[in-house]
């Protein structure tokens, strides 16, 4: 439902930002988001940074399959 | 350690059902050709994650009669542009010189409504919660520049109602990641009460593996369960300042959903003191009752009642080039994604 | 005050004639061009081939190259997919009226520029103006007449079961430039046009003994909608490897933000070459040697499965088909 895209914020200014995704370049409604910084990450839909976002998906999808290997092989969920 | 693939390859356990209720999942599950690597036990089902498609008919006929009788830009994501109203669509409407014109973000619509003030625009406000925001920023932009040619024509849906609805589709959710960006986690914790089990999952190749992978693991425990595969965009308390916003301009109503039909509390509507950026009152546009093709069946296709091809329009009268029901105009539409990429 | 083409340039009289002086005559000068109502040309060698393009495109000007110039690669590279080198072009214009003299001027340097480098002479040209609001800004078709390489057989019809599916440089560069120019969408990234003759990439691989089955450029509806046509007009299947397609990053950052995919991208300067798997490094290493395809690379192959169909490996190592175009290219937003 929601074409998302994660972009680097290069610039702010006046609840705008400027942000870069491998070139591409546009400005964004940064007005939902606090304390964004140059050199954050964003997920972008429409035209609006929606949430900052932490960590690069690989590493955290093999961090969370990991916890839930070990919980489901002890039993203790 | 398994790896997510090896872990879905593996399951030969009893069938799982499992939804994608976002359309951008549905499309990339097929980009990817994820499909291709499930097991007989595993199926996937496309849920009404896709705006347009549950937007109804008479949606479309309204912004016709705004772009044909009342002289107004339309201004929309370019999905609509296709999607087949009572009579013709948006693009058969901009052949004969109404001014439709796509945009990326609403904000671009009140840019393009400050430049020229003596043209009337109207924006296509349909999407859910992740979309939500950024209408009401959009409105919000132009209120304050005092925009008196700017309104919305508003459909946008919201996400709970719909998970209770369609209880018993499935045995596991794949949670819209971009929708809870901005909810939160919460709803889907209360959902586990309910008996509903789901994922929330994010949209690379990766999250989309370890997110199923995950479903084919928790759902052995017997019990109903709810992970975050998304931690890293989607926080427990979501984006409290777009909730804010929404809650600000935007009061629950009843909505009507392709296929779905009405449900309660299932929609947005603009609150009374900003029914100036209405655009059924601003023009007096009249109530129109849609008439989709009535052996289209996208109603029973957006429940995962029936598979795209197993409607009997698909393929034949019914193609992305010449789409007749919602499904199919969407490239996110299960239908035209299963066109598009099945393997069949 | 600037000079602008008006609705008298086209009515035959002086005026014409001072217009076609002053932007043809000087622009397009070489031994063939014609004063008269047509160019007598000297009998080829060969078999010819002949084709005739329009070209509209808004804005008139892009990073990379502008209408004069696409008007001219479009035909030359026609040309050159079936082996033939190009030799003659006409042009007609359709102007309209108040646009300026300059830019036209400018416009019809930039043909016999690129003209000159791609070894082809304008012939004979035809101007006409349209009233105000009638043409956006100019339109312009060129007719190309080549000769065949005796040794060249190409068509869509030729692909084989084995055979390797090459492009000649990184693809969707010109739709995205176009996409980016009008400024619809307020993106903005630094992708130029990848317009550019390519007949001296194509001689070349002939010379190195290459023999494609199948040449053809990838224009309105970029790579994909080729290989669905080849697949189709052969009766082969063809099998994509998603990741061995060169996209630039810039190009897929604009794609990635507008829901787009670059296979459906225009392409103005890059070819699908589809030849036996044997002959692939020769066409690699002579395309490498040529100024416009610096980065060939193959991006598949055609089996005997799957007929009329194309099928993607993706990133993920699954098997996917390459969805058929859908006509015009929407963003994809929600």
């Amino acid at each position: 439902m929601c074409v998302g895209l994660s972009a680097k914020v290069l610039d702010i200014k006046d609840g705008t930002a400027l942000v870069d995704a491998s070139g591409a370049r546009r400005q964004v409604s940064a007005e939902l988001l606090e304390d964004l910084e140059p050199g954050d990450y964003v997920m972008v839909h429409a035209g609006i940074a929606i949430a900052k976002i932490t960590e690069d998906d690989a590493a955290e999808s093999a961090k969370l399959l990991e916890g839930v290997q070990n919980v489901v092989a002890s039993g203790n969920h | 350690m398994l790896s997510p693939r090896e872990i879905i390859e593996g399951y030969h356990g009893r069938p799982l059902r499992v939804m994608e209720v976002c359309g951008t999942h549905t499309h990339e599950i097929f980009r990817l050709g994820i499909r291709s690597l499930l097991p007989q036990s595993i199926e996937l089902i496309s849920g009404p994650g896709c705006p347009v498609c549950v937007t109804p008919t008479g949606y479309i006929d309204e912004a016709m009669f705004l772009a044909q009788e009342c002289g107004v830009t339309i201004c929309t994501f370019g999905d609509l542009i296709r999607v087949p109203g009572s009579e013709g669509s948006l693009a058969t409407a901009r052949a004969t010189g109404a001014a439709i014109r796509p945009v990326y973000s609403p904000l671009d619509a009140v840019d393009l409504a400050a430049a020229e003030p003596e043209r009337q625009f109207v924006f296509l406000a349909v999407g859910f919660e992740t979309t939500v925001p950024a209408v009401c920023l959009a409105l919000r932009k132009a209120s304050s520049l005092g925009l008196r040619n700017f309104a919305i024509l508003g459909a946008n849906k919201t996400m709970p109602q719909a998970y209770l609805a369609l209880k018993g589709s499935a045995d596991a959710f794949l949670y819209p990641g971009h929708v809870h960006a901005i909810l939160g986690t919460e709803l889907c914790e209360r959902l586990v009460h309910e008996g509903i089990s789901g994922v929330l999952a994010g949209f690379t190749a990766n999250e989309l593996l370890t997110a199923l992978a995950i479903i084919v693991l928790r759902s052995q425990e017997g019990k109903p369960f709810f992970e975050n595969c998304y931690p890293r965009v989607v926080r427990p308390e979501g984006n409290l300042a777009a909730q804010k916003l929404i809650d600000e301009w935007m009061e629950p109503c009843d909505a009507e959903w392709r296929g779905l039909g009405r449900i309660p509390s299932s929609g947005l509507r603009l609150r009374p003191p900003f029914a100036d950026f209405d655009a059924r009152l601003k023009f007096h546009v009249p109530p129109i009752t849609g008439r989709p093709n009535p052996a289209c069946r996208c109603g029973d296709v957006l429940q995962g009642k029936l598979r795209p091809d197993q409607c009997p329009l698909f393929g034949k009268v019914c193609t992305p080039l010449h789409p007749v029901g919602a499904c199919m105009v969407s490239n996110e539409g299960s239908c035209s994604a299963f066109f598009q990429y099945a393997q069949r | 005050m600037d000079e602008t083409v008006t609705l008298a340039h086209g009515a035959g009289g002086r005026q014409t004639a001072e217009l076609i002086q002053r932007v043809f005559h000087a622009h397009f000068a070489n031994p063939n061009f014609t004063g008269d109502d047509a160019a007598v040309l000297p009998r080829p060698h060969a078999n010819i081939a002949m084709t005739t393009d329009g070209f509209i495109v808004s804005p008139y000007r892009f990073p990379g190259g502008d209408i004069g110039k696409l008007s001219i690669c479009g035909t030359v590279n026609d040309l050159a997919c079936m082996g033939a080198k190009p030799l003659y072009l006409t042009c007609a214009f359709v102007i309209e009226e108040g646009f300026p003299l300059a830019e036209l001027e400018s416009i019809a340097s930039s043909m016999e520029r690129t003209a000159s480098e791609a070894g082809v002479h304008l012939v004979a040209g035809d101007t006409k103006v349209a009233g105000r609001g009638q043409v956006d800004h100019l339109f312009i078709t060129t007719t190309g007449i080549g000769e065949i390489l005796p040794e060249a057989h190409t068509s869509g019809k030729f692909a084989q079961p084995g055979d390797a599916v090459i492009v000649t440089g990184d693809i969707g560069r010109h739709g995205c430039t176009i996409l980016l120019a009008r400024n619809d969408f307020g993106i903005e990234a630094e992708v130029a046009s990848d317009c550019a003759p390519l007949w001296s990439a194509v001689h070349s691989l002939f010379l190195a003994g290459a023999r494609p089955h199948v040449i053809r450029d990838a224009t309105r509806g970029g790579v994909g909608t080729v290989l669905h046509e080849i697949a189709s007009e052969s009766g082969v299947g063809v099998e994509l490897d998603a990741s061995s397609v060169p996209v630039t990053p810039a190009v897929k950052g604009v794609c990635g933000m507008l829901g787009l995919e670059p296979l459906y991208l225009a392409c103005e300067g890059t070819m699908v070459i589809i030849a036996p798997q044997e002959q692939a490094e020769t066409i690699l290493a002579s395309l490498r040697n040529s100024p416009h395809t610096s980065t060939p690379a193959v991006i598949g192959h055609i089996t005997a499965e799957h007929p009329k169909q194309v099928l993607l490996t993706t990133e993920i190592g699954a098997k996917t088909l390459l969805p058929p175009p859908t006509g015009e290219l929407l963003p994809r937003i929600c």
